[in-house]
């Protein structure tokens, strides 16, 4: 199974996203889960960018809380509503909000 | 003639939202989804309850003396009545230190015959895998 | 071209999802797919006529009507949930229909691809 996750908060999504298993995993940052791409807790950077090699950020997310894409994590691909649609569509097989 | 499984995952806790309850009446709803479609076409849900979710499984809840709805009790006894496949993840159940007897396992006392499954999240892993789509709530 | 069946049950105001998914519909819409969209629970509202645009309230009616304009796009309510939230036929959008919730089921089965944004 190829299953992209839309990461759509800051807190609770690690215990979820931990446990999901699949051929090919893609996390996906919206909404206030673009906090993990660009926000180092504690100097640290979010344990959820190690969950997966696909990672893409919602631009228009991260632009609407202060940040630019120059301050994100080199392993996250930011995306606009237009690339989100190619993801869910040729990348993953399911999709699903958490 | 074509089956569509759909996978209802269930991490969300009881009452505080309508999450659960939305769950668990549209998967009800999949029996009478083959008005709209043609002969021999039908979807099958299967539910799924895991980390905080499994919570909605405990038996005696008095929603509907408390709040005058229906429990969620009540919605899981009439899954089970109609022969939906039911998960109920092992671990997490361990984790918050529930046992079988605490759950709601079957439907018996209105006629109901299937039981509700206690599985290791592995499992319940493999039926999303299984299915056409995923809707968690 | 695909079908894409978005179902959502976040409040109108509040959360942003709703106009998460609109914006994704949107764009699938213009990529040449066919969106079905499902409300239900609190997301209903969104089905509701009438909504006056204020700038801290997100306000979706127009972007919906382009969508319902292109031809590609329907949208359902659920009927009950709406009923209960105390809002009737009349009150609804031009666009939208309403429906039990077998409907987000049968749109499903000829769906390429699902999401379902089921927060509140």
């Amino acid at each position: 199974m190829r299953l992209g996750v839309i990461v759509s908060d800051f807190r609770n999504m690690d215990e979820t996203l931990s446990r999901l298993k699949a051929d090919k995993l893609g996390v996906i940052f919206v909404s206030n889960g673009v906090y993990h791409t660009a926000t180092k807790e504690g100097g640290k950077k979010s344990p959820l960018l190690e969950k997966s090699p696909n990672m893409y950020v919602l631009t228009e997310d991260l632009q609407s809380r202060g940040f630019s894409e120059v301050q994100i994590d080199s392993r996250v691909k930011p995306v606009t509503y237009s690339d989100l649609v190619d993801v869910i569509f040729n990348d993953y097989d399911k999709t699903i909000w958490i | 003639m074509a089956t569509v499984k759909l996978g209802f995952i269930v991490k969300s806790l009881p009452y505080k939202t309508e999450a659960s309850r939305l769950a668990l009446t549209h998967a009800i709803a999949s029996q009478t989804v083959e008005i709209y479609l043609e002969d021999g076409d039908m979807v099958e849900p299967v539910v799924a309850f895991i980390g905080d979710g499994v919570l909605n499984c405990l038996k005696n809840q008095k929603a509907m003396n408390m709040y005058g709805v229906t429990s969620l009790e009540q919605h899981l006894k009439n899954s089970l009545l109609l022969d939906m496949r039911v998960l109920i993840c092992k671990e997490d159940m361990e984790k918050l230190g529930l046992s079988e007897d605490a759950l709601i396992m079957d439907a018996e006392d209105i006629g109901g015959e299937t039981k509700a499954n206690i599985a290791p999240f592995s499992e319940i892993m493999k039926e999303m895998d299984s299915t056409n789509h995923l809707l968690f709530f | 071209m695909g079908k894409l069946t978005i179902g959502v049950f976040s409040s109108l105001v509040g959360s942003l999802s709703l106009d998460f998914a609109v914006k994704l519909a949107d764009a699938a819409i213009k990529k040449g797919h066919k969106v079905d969209m499902w409300v239900s629970g609190n997301a209903t509202m969104l089905s509701k006529k009438g909504q006056r645009a204020f700038k801290d309230y997100s306000a979706l009616e127009k972007k919906l009507h382009e969508m319902f304009a292109s031809g590609s796009f329907q949208a359902t309510a659920c009927e009950a949930c709406a009923e209960a939230r105390g809002f009737h036929k009349e009150d609804t959008m031009e666009g939208w229909k309403r429906h039990s919730m077998d409907w987000y089921l049968a749109s499903t089965f000829s769906a390429d691809r699902v999401l379902h944004i089921g927060g509140d």
